[in-house]
């Protein structure tokens, strides 16, 4: 499949842009993963929770339909359990202090050419890059 | 209910759009990331992909007042660049780059994503409850110290200014700058009480400047509003400024009290300076200004 790659992600990609297209003309919301599942946690979103939680059981019920259809899938996730928990950690609480993830500032944020979205979004490609070249080039830690 | 299924439909195309990607497979994220190994350049695609329809939707979404089920549109989220966004930002950038699971694919990847992908999700959970109470304590000092007033005057003409909030210290500022009339477009109901007409009235008089109650209800706004906006600009001995929450209502009525005398074209334009869509008022402004129109006749 390697080669076609880039054709998947383009077509997974217009999917996710849909997604958010939805969302944001339907329900009048912007679409962002960690604000969703975070309003929750933190009790900032309960007012609209019924909202939230159906976007989720969407969101976690269609991946396993589709994977025996025409994907192998399988995360590859590292096994190193310190590795997880630490990365788990970062993403929890960078996304809420920074209030948006891939999808909120990513897709939503510079779709509309939002100067937070932007920002958001080079830093932390900047920070992921720089993380992975020092942990797996320098040091060989992951 | 119809809230409900659009909301399972988004969340739906949103997993199936990670899963079709690959960016539930943390090698593919890490593959990008990765600029001095094996670069992997999908992600690339993949937010190509997505980005492309949501920029028509927000283009759809300026043109309306309401979105298709009749429910409220956003407010758009500021554009303030402030120190949590950078220091999340890279907070989420490390943790990205160690597992290669951003929110989404965390989610999505959960009914096959092993032992580790419910650690990970545990652990970001965890992150995101306790992010309320750490952020106040490290950024909450960082934000009393920086200075407090970011009062900005938005003229739409020489003689009338727009403006978000304001509080009693900006009105010397206000003053110096010339303007003689402050008109609050923002009824009390929305605001902590040091901000409220009596006080905001209070100091303006004391500076010697005139103000001007007219409460405009979001949604809500009456011709009314209109009248008292346009006599205190008539009245004005000289430029006025006005404030709302963001100063969209202001910018709004005043619209409409020029609706005829100024083509409607430009009384869209200005406002859109400073982020104000008027788009959706095209129709209230062609209306008001035929019927300006009629009466002279």
């Amino acid at each position: 499949m390697g080669n076609h790659d880039w054709i998947w992600g383009f077509t997974g990609g217009l999917l996710i842009g849909l997604a958010g297209a939805v969302f944001l003309l339907m329900n009048g919301r912007i679409m962002g993963a960690s604000g969703i599942i975070g309003g929750l946690i933190d009790r900032t979103g309960w007012s609209n929770w019924a909202e939230r939680v159906a976007f989720l059981v969407g969101l976690i019920a269609v991946p396993p339909l589709l994977v025996p259809l025409y994907r192998v899938v399988d995360t590859h996730i590292t096994s190193n359990w310190a590795v997880i928990v630490i990365g788990g950690l970062l993403v929890g609480l960078g996304t809420r202090w920074a209030n948006g993830c891939t999808s909120g500032h990513g897709v939503c944020g510079i779709s509309r050419l939002s100067l937070r979205g932007i920002v958001a979004t080079v830093f932390y490609i900047v920070a992921g890059g720089l993380t992975l070249a020092l942990l797996r080039h320098v040091l060989g830690v992951i | 209910m119809q809230r409900l299924l659009f909301a399972l439909l988004a969340g739906g195309l949103f997993g199936a759009g990670l899963t079709v990607s690959g960016m539930i497979d943390t090698t593919k994220v890490q593959g990008w990331l990765d600029v001095f190994g094996d670069w992997d350049p999908t992600l690339a695609f993949v937010m190509g992909g997505a980005i492309l329809p949501m920029a028509v939707a927000w283009r759809i979404a300026a043109r309306r007042q309401k979105t298709f089920l009749d429910l409220d549109l956003p407010d758009l989220p500021s554009d303030d660049v402030t120190p949590e966004l950078i220091t999340g930002s890279v907070l989420f950038g490390i943790g990205w780059a160690l597992v290669g699971l951003c929110p989404g694919p965390a989610l999505a990847s959960i009914s096959f994503g092993g032992w580790g992908g419910g650690l990970f999700l545990l652990a970001m959970l965890a992150g995101m409850l306790f992010a309320p109470g750490l952020r106040a304590q490290i950024f909450g000092r960082l934000t009393q110290t920086t200075p407090r007033s970011k009062m900005e005057i938005r003229p739409l003409t020489p003689t009338y200014a727009v403006s978000p909030q304001i509080d009693p210290a900006d009105l010397a500022a206000v003053k110096a700058a010339g303007y003689t009339t402050i008109i609050d477009n923002r009824p009390d109901g929305e605001i902590p009480s040091h901000l409220h007409t009596a006080v905001m009235k209070a100091a303006a008089e004391e500076l010697g400047l005139a103000f001007v109650a007219n409460p405009v209800i979001p949604g809500g706004l009456t011709m009314e509003n209109v009248r008292i906006q346009s006599q205190t600009i008539a009245d004005a001995p000289g430029p006025v400024f006005a404030y709302c929450a963001s100063g969209n209502r202001c910018s709004v009525v005043w619209a409409l009290v020029h609706a005829g005398t100024r083509s409607t074209d430009d009384l869209i334009r200005v406002p859109s300076k400073y982020g104000y869509n008027l788009e959706p008022l095209r129709g209230q402004i062609d209306a008001l200004a035929a019927d300006a129109a009629g009466g002279k006749d």
